[in-house]
């Protein structure tokens, strides 16, 4: 059994019943993560020039190469997803910023 | 559902990110400082480029510091870059004023991150703060002492030279 954290558009985190891991689905490939790479992703997420993809001259196809968990995995990313991962990993993390409001 | 980011992390991931940042600064603070040492070196100022040399140390403990802090409660600590160090000076007295001015910068910085960490409930880094509230009050009367001096002596003839000898009493 798993719970869905968070879903955007089209990326989808997950939380096992059981171990501290978490699971995101890229492109139907689901991704084991550790919390430091959980954090490591958003670090990567977070760092992507979106401005950059409105310049053709900064970035000048549009994409954007994100490598996974020390290299194991990659992917090529368009303008549209971008946007949307960058919401996603927001997302994760501002589930349990609720989460700490809510308790204080 | 088990909260699995708070078991992890013990302080708010968006705090992290503006503690990441500090990390930078305080780096950034550290270059400005060595590459004023330098320039005190060459100007036979002795006693001002110890003072700046042990500045830029103090610096780099200030990122170490958040640095570890970082890490030791959860988060991931970022190795910053260093960019644009000037080392165009052009007076002693021009120096200490862009000293003081950065740790006014850097006072802010830290002001911020205290009004975000009560923003959003993290009193475990706020805490971590106050330490660096403190120094930022020292760090600044530091520099206005120096500052001070070039209004009492003015910057003519042997008057450096005696600035030079009185900086080391800054700190005192
Ligand atoms: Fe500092
Ligand atoms: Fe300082």
């Amino acid at each position: 059994m798993e719970t869905i954290l968070f879903k955007s558009r089209y990326y989808t985190a997950y939380q096992p019943e059981k171990g501290r891991c978490f699971f995101v689905d890229i492109r139907g490939k689901k991704i084991r993560m550790s919390f430091c790479q959980l954090l490591a992703f958003r670090q990567k997420v977070l760092a992507m020039d979106l401005d950059a993809h409105f310049d053709s001259e900064l970035n000048r196809h549009g994409i954007e190469i994100l490598t996974l968990c020390n290299r194991e995995h990659l992917f090529i990313l368009d303008t549209l997803e971008v946007i949307d991962l960058k919401m996603f990993v927001q997302g994760i993390f501002a589930m349990s910023e609720l989460h700490a409001l809510v308790t204080v | 559902m088990k909260d699995l980011v708070r078991q992890r992390l013990s302080i708010n991931v968006d705090v992290m990110d503006l503690l990441n940042e500090q990390i930078a600064k305080e780096a950034h603070s550290s270059s400005i400082y060595l590459a004023m040492a330098s320039w005190c070196d060459h100007n036979a100022l002795e006693n001002s480029a110890e003072f700046f040399y042990n500045q830029s140390k103090e610096e780099r403990d200030h990122m170490m510091r958040i640095f570890k802090f970082i890490n030791d409660n959860g988060g991931m600590a970022i190795s910053p870059e260093v960019t644009d160090i000037t080392h165009d000076f052009n007076s002693l007295e021009g120096i200490f004023e862009s000293a003081l001015e950065q740790e006014i910068a850097i006072t802010k910085s830290i002001h911020n991150i205290v009004l975000k960490c009560r923003k959003v409930n993290d009193l475990a880094t706020e805490n971590f703060l106050q330490w660096f509230v403190k120094e930022q009050m020292e760090e600044e009367q530091i520099m206005r002492k120096a500052l001070d001096l070039f209004d009492l002596m003015g910057t003519e003839g042997i008057a450096l030279k005696l600035i030079d000898e009185r900086i080391p009493k800054i700190k005192e």
